[in-house]
């Protein structure tokens, strides 16, 4: 019994360390992975999604890949079509059902506002809110754009708000204690997931 | 016999079950932040370039241990309560059924225990998660019910096992006293 109680005595202590770390030094760079100064200001519309309730998250990564190549991934985003590119097995765990597609399925490169993108299996739905193609996508206020560095390289970029956190206690300790590490590790892995995709589909 | 010397009082054996439950939970919590941490640590690393690897290594590590911290500090909580209500069942069951302490006995009575309050979770969770609780979907049954029961049913041995000797002790010590005492008068 000692060794137990020693043995929640310094998981609570390691606990506490990782939540200082994570609160202090990790939570600030993970609001905007990657993305300069300039990418984290650009304007993408969206008002209705701005306010000092919700978190807004801009996070870029560099894909050595034509932006055609990006979109192909961007555009077959859900669990309905070619998954989210993300940890797959983490949303599994979740009763998700995710199979992410390594190549381009013709029948969801065309995705049109008022689609349905599942985000597991018979689990809750959003729809697309704009597209363009090779351009932009977004589900609500989550907004996915292309910029195009030259013809082999393409930045994409992300914008997040975050649901309304102030609406109740219980919802500003799920948002900060769970779901705000969570949706980072999920849509930087989803991000990574669509440059390994790209550039795999580039160079074939 | 005096049964109140070798009863073991309800707060005791309580702080015991919640000791044992919370361990439980905190030793699962870290199997799954290592797994996560380690698998996505390995696909961070294939995809990214160095000079932008280890601060996303890092970011993504400290993510993962720290919204599992959270979660498993929730869990902790519910899971003592499961684990005070659990131990004082073994407490009467033992005392009921095993009333010599034999120790094989105790460790039969804790496994019947165990997989009794398996079932009454699994058919609840069942009747409120339906499919998802299948095999039907087999990495979440696994991780949210099979292993979770796993821990639970081993840990029910360990306590019943622990609960056992506690009540041998109180035993022993009373023949010693009834001994001192007959020699003494």
């Amino acid at each position: 019994m000692k060794t137990m109680q020693q043995f929640i005595k310094y998981i609570l202590i390691i606990y506490t360390i990782i939540t200082f770390v994570y609160w202090v030094f990790i939570r600030p760079k993970n609001m905007n992975w990657g993305a300069s100064e300039t990418e984290i200001n650009m304007k993408f519309g969206f008002k209705e999604y701005i306010s000092p309730n919700r978190v807004i998250s801009t996070r870029a990564i560099d894909i050595k890949a034509s932006k055609e190549n990006v979109w192909t991934f961007v555009a077959q985003t859900g669990q309905n079509r070619g998954g989210f590119n993300s940890y797959y097995w983490l949303e599994n765990l979740f009763g998700a059902k995710m199979i992410n597609n390594d190549v381009p399925n013709p029948k969801w490169q065309n995705p049109q506002v008022g689609d349905s993108v599942y985000y597991g299996h018979k689990q809750p739905f959003t729809q697309v809110t704009s597209v363009k193609k090779n351009e932009y996508y977004s589900l609500g206020g989550w907004f996915f754009y292309l910029q195009p560095l030259d013809s082999n390289h393409t930045r994409l970029i992300v914008r997040y708000p975050s649901m309304e956190i102030k609406q109740s206690k219980f919802t500003t300790i799920y948002y900060y204690g769970l779901f705000e590490p969570l949706h980072f590790i999920m849509e930087s892995g989803m991000m990574m997931g669509i440059k390994r995709r790209a550039e795999r589909q580039q160079n074939l | 016999m005096n049964k109140n010397i070798i009863n073991i009082s309800n707060k005791r054996v309580a702080f015991y079950g919640a000791i044992i439950a919370v361990s439980t939970v905190f030793f699962y919590s870290l199997m799954v932040m290592i797994y996560v941490v380690i698998r996505s640590s390995l696909t961070i690393y294939e995809i990214l370039l160095s000079e932008v690897r280890t601060l996303t290594l890092l970011q993504s590590g400290i993510s993962v241990a720290y919204s599992i911290a959270i979660f498993s500090m929730l869990m902790a909580i519910i899971s003592s309560i499961i684990g005070i209500i659990t131990a004082n069942i073994l407490k009467k069951t033992i005392r009921y059924f095993n009333p010599n302490f034999k120790n094989r006995k105790s460790i039969l009575i804790s496994g019947i225990i165990a997989v009794l309050a398996i079932s009454v979770v699994y058919i609840s969770l069942r009747m409120m998660l339906k499919d998802w609780l299948t095999l039907d979907y087999i990495e979440t049954f696994l991780f949210w019910f099979l292993l979770p029961s796993l821990l639970f049913f081993i840990a029910c041995i360990i306590g019943g096992k622990q609960l056992n000797m506690a009540f041998l002790n109180n035993l022993r010590t009373l023949v010693k006293v009834v001994k001192i005492g007959k020699r003494q008068g």
